[in-house]
């Protein structure tokens, strides 16, 4: 317990290169997609519930990780998707019905797969068995991940940061690498880099897309710990 | 991720189950033991939250205690030695101390010296300074959840409540927390966003118990708790604690200030200073840890007795006493 660390845990290249899935000989372009999809679902979920964004970036976290330690094949990323938004929820003292998760996820999946929708009985088997397999999904996700629910988010790093470099009074910056943080969950950046590197990264992003210069004599990056090979 | 490669088993098997020394709401204790070391240790076994609809998920509290002492590590807090998962069952494992000050307050074959209480009083505010530090409130600080080792060290245990604080976005915080007799005025009235103060508070009540060897404060309901706190320490008026005329319409028989030296009649002044600042009705004035531990009262003579040399109890009876009303668990654990 005492080796637990509280920094995002990194993964090393061969860890990113040869998922459980891959193992599985689930293709990579099928993999990320459903790694997206997954996402999608947990920030439209999210939405719904009214939970604060630092619950679904959380969710989303700990979803990719999960899935470096475990298999598509064997967990389906509805499961794990609804499990970590249960949990992530909890973590971020927000908590949410289950019947309420469980709800919003089959009208996100009846709407995605473009069916009518028709609530679930109350009672009915169906709901017992997506509640089954939610809670076997928030245990599953704990114990693989060795029960560290710990998630460094950058949120609250960019804004600091963008008020450092006087930027916050922008008309666009602000939105623009909030959203880009939003879109970044669904990538694997969180178990690649720290999150100092990745409010660097929207922040440097955000300010080439609206033409605006950041000091380089010193670098700017430099004070919050990045690298610029890191941020590109 | 180095609990990744090792297998759950291989941690259940470290340890061996003894005996069943607790149950709360949520939680089993059981006694037991590293296979390979024979420490002791206190496996809690978290029960998956049951409802009519069956199980719901693992509880809140399991989250916040497993989060917590993850992020805490001091002599004046409990160890999370490890986690295992059984089945459905999560399982804590958790150094163990075989009594706590609530036990130890009410073996009347203990005599207190004035340099015992301040010994105790300083590790738990040692413990609480840490948690403060990382931003964490206990929420549920009393002398059942100050649990005492052989040697005699002092540690701060069921984290079940604890949360996160500083967040200016945490609103609707809940005010059902904390034991009924350590509760601050402010949660009494309702406040949905709190501090520190909170268990400073608790912990002027149990610096207080440790004098009297009876609790201070032993409301029956949230209404009496309030008269009673008024009795003791006089009815607040605008003037001890702006705003509080706006808190609530209820009127409130005026007591007068008592002295605390009226009822501590063997306190000293450092003592009582400390004890007044830590019950200020205020939560903006009331002390932080930090200023508590610089306050003259551990400076001053006597000296703080060394934790080996602290009365402790003969023998320990854990299952048998009686604990007070509790808000989350009556485990110690």
């Amino acid at each position: 317990m005492s080796k637990l660390s509280l920094q995002n845990a990194m993964l090393s290249y061969e860890q990113l290169a040869l998922t459980p899935s891959r193992k599985d000989a689930i293709p990579e372009e099928l993999e990320d997609e459903l790694r997206r999809l997954g996402c999608h679902f947990i920030q439209s979920a999210g939405i719904l519930l009214k939970l604060p964004q630092v619950a679904m970036a959380t969710a989303q976290v700990l979803f990719q990780r999960f899935y470096y330690v475990a298999s598509m094949m064997a967990f389906s990323i509805r499961d794990i998707g609804m499990g970590a938004l249960f949990l992530a929820a909890k973590v971020q003292e927000s908590p949410r019905k289950i019947r309420d998760l469980i709800n919003v996820y089959h009208w996100l999946i009846s709407k995605y797969q473009n069916t009518v929708y028709e609530p679930m009985e109350y009672f009915g088997t169906e709901f017992y068995a997506m509640k089954n397999a939610l809670v076997i999904a928030e245990m599953q996700i704990l114990k693989r991940l060795g029960f560290n629910v710990h998630v460094q988010l950058p949120y609250g790093l960019m804004v600091n940061y963008l008020k450092v470099l006087e930027l916050t009074e922008h008309e666009k910056i602000p939105q623009l690498a909030w959203g880009y943080l939003n879109d970044s969950l669904r990538t694997n950046i969180y178990v690649c880099y720290q999150p100092p590197t990745i409010a660097c990264a929207v922040i440097y992003l955000a300010a080439r897309i609206c033409g605006v210069k950041l000091p380089t004599q010193p670098p700017w990056w430099e004070l919050f710990e990045a690298e610029l090979e890191d941020i590109l | 991720m180095s609990h990744l490669t090792e297998d759950d088993s291989t941690i259940e098997r470290k340890y061996v189950k003894e005996k069943k020394i607790g149950e709360g709401t949520y939680a089993v204790v059981y006694q037991g033991k590293e296979a390979a070391t024979g420490r002791k240790v206190a496996i809690k076994k978290i029960k998956l939250g049951q409802s009519q609809a069956g199980v719901n998920g693992i509880e809140l509290s399991a989250i916040r205690e497993v989060k917590s002492l993850q992020e805490l590590q001091h002599p004046n807090i409990i160890e999370l030695i490890d986690i295992f998962s059984h089945k459905t069952n999560l399982n804590l494992v958790l150094e163990y101390l075989d009594s706590d000050l609530e036990m130890i307050i009410k073996d009347k074959n203990i005599v207190f010296m004035s340099s015992d209480i301040k010994s105790w009083m300083l590790m738990t505010l040692r413990g609480l300074d840490h948690c403060h530090k990382n931003w964490i409130l206990h929420r549920d600080m009393k002398p059942n959840n100050l649990l005492v080792g052989k040697d005699g060290q002092l540690k701060l245990a069921d984290f079940g409540l604890a949360r996160d604080f500083g967040d200016p976005m945490a609103k609707n915080m809940s005010t059902q927390v904390v034991t009924r007799w350590y509760r601050a005025p402010e949660l009494l009235f309702g406040a949905k966003q709190y501090g520190y103060a909170v268990d400073m508070w608790s912990v002027g009540c149990i610096f207080a118990e440790l004098m009297l060897r009876v609790p201070y404060l032993p409301g029956e309901t949230d209404i009496e708790q309030l008269d009673l706190m008024f009795r003791a320490l006089g009815t607040p008026t605008e003037e001890d604690w702006p705003g509080f005329n706006e808190l609530t319409q209820m009127k409130f028989q005026k007591y007068p200030k008592t002295p605390l030296k009226a009822l501590f009649t063997a306190a000293g002044n450092d003592t009582l200073d400390l004890l007044e600042k830590m019950l200020n009705y205020d939560p903006n004035k009331r002390l932080t840890t930090r200023e508590a531990l610089n306050h003259p009262y551990f400076r001053n003579k006597p000296r703080p007795t060394p934790p080996g040399k602290l009365p402790k109890q003969e023998k320990s009876n854990h299952l048998n006493e009686p604990v007070s009303p509790s808000s989350s668990s009556a485990s110690p654990y």
